[in-house]
């Protein structure tokens, strides 16, 4: 429907009659592509007569005006815009917090494993010296020289 | 695609700023108000609908990004829909006449009129009352028009050329009657 701006759209009683009821008498409404094609051809007889014809709707539907929103309604909504605002910066404070601990938990962990590799292996619990055992191993009578000497 | 003069103001609502929520208040309830009084015909049910979009913009704005539609865009579709909840929970749009019951109480002269062209937008087709209202009163571009109800242009000029010839017809026949 709309025509090629490059080539500058066309304008002819049709197109006007089209374009006034649609969007009324008053070409600030029209689409901004044809407004200039528009306005050339609004002061023609036909041009006249369409936007008087379209004109007599556009002055009653401007009758209907709408009360401006009241102090309470404002009121109300901003109540409820500073409850969101407040619940937002308590969850913000509450994600922070709980990255904070995060941040503490990966750390005890990462201290953890530190330690663990650091660490030398520490000797089992069920390893018991006894009295014979020396630095060189087990200096007891040897079981093989006790059986020679018998 | 031009720049949206919201996105800023949005962003700072997105991040709690107390001002900018007030400015968006200020710059947008009475746009929303409008839209919800004119496409529902009751002030009551419309100023539930404004607070209803403000609580969506509240839960929105701080991850809301531009992307094909502007923010009055966004949220004249938001208006938009609930309006179409509560017609739905009405089911208005089953009818195409008048509303049988007429307040019978004398009105003075500019609010009869006034009142006349509530009655008929009310008994237009929804889609058509809808394309009406952005363009004539939210004084919106066709272009933005079409955004809004996710629609091609000439699809819109459709909508709005059988809008007026209804209000055309039905006002005639109001006229008529009186």
């Amino acid at each position: 429907m709309t025509k090629d701006i490059e080539d500058g759209p066309a304008m002819d009683a049709e197109r006007f009659a089209a374009l006034a009821e649609a969007y009324g008498g008053d070409l600030r409404r029209w689409p901004e592509a044809e407004r200039e094609a528009a306005a050339a051809f609004a002061p023609s007889e036909a041009g006249q007569a369409i936007s008087r014809h379209a004109g007599t709707l556009d002055t009653l539907l401007d009758s209907y005006s709408v009360q401006p929103p009241g102090k309470a309604l404002h009121g109300s909504i901003l109540r409820v815009a500073d409850r969101h605002l407040v619940q937002r910066r308590r969850q913000r404070f509450w994600w922070l917090g709980l990255g904070l601990a995060g941040i503490g938990l990966a750390g005890a962990v990462a201290g953890l494993a530190l330690v663990t590799v650091v660490t030398p292996e520490a000797q089992p619990d069920h390893y018991v010296l006894d009295a014979n055992a020396t630095a060189f191993g087990d200096a007891g009578p040897d079981s093989d020289t006790i059986e020679e000497d018998l | 695609m031009s720049a949206d003069p919201d996105e800023e103001l949005v962003r700072r609502v997105g991040a709690g700023d107390p001002a900018a929520v007030r400015t968006l208040v200020a710059r947008k309830l009475p746009r929303i108000l409008s839209l919800a009084v004119r496409m529902l015909g009751d002030a009551a049910e419309a100023e539930d609908v404004a607070q209803e979009t403000f609580v969506r913009i509240w839960r929105h704005a701080s991850s809301w990004r531009r992307g094909n539609a502007r923010f009055d865009t966004w949220i004249h579709r938001v208006t938009l829909n609930l309006c179409y909840d509560r017609l739905r929970r009405r089911r208005e749009w089953v009818t195409n006449d008048l509303p049988d019951v007429v307040d019978p109480a004398p009105l003075p002269d500019s609010r009869e009129e006034t009142h006349r062209v509530e009655r008929a937008l009310q008994a237009i087709a929804p889609r058509q009352r809808e394309a009406i209202i952005l363009v004539y009163y939210q004084e919106m571009s066709n272009i933005e028009a079409a955004a809004t109800l996710e629609i091609s242009v000439d699809a819109l000029e459709s909508l709005l050329s059988r809008g007026r010839r209804a209000l055309q017809a039905i006002l005639a026949r109001d006229s008529v009657h009186d």
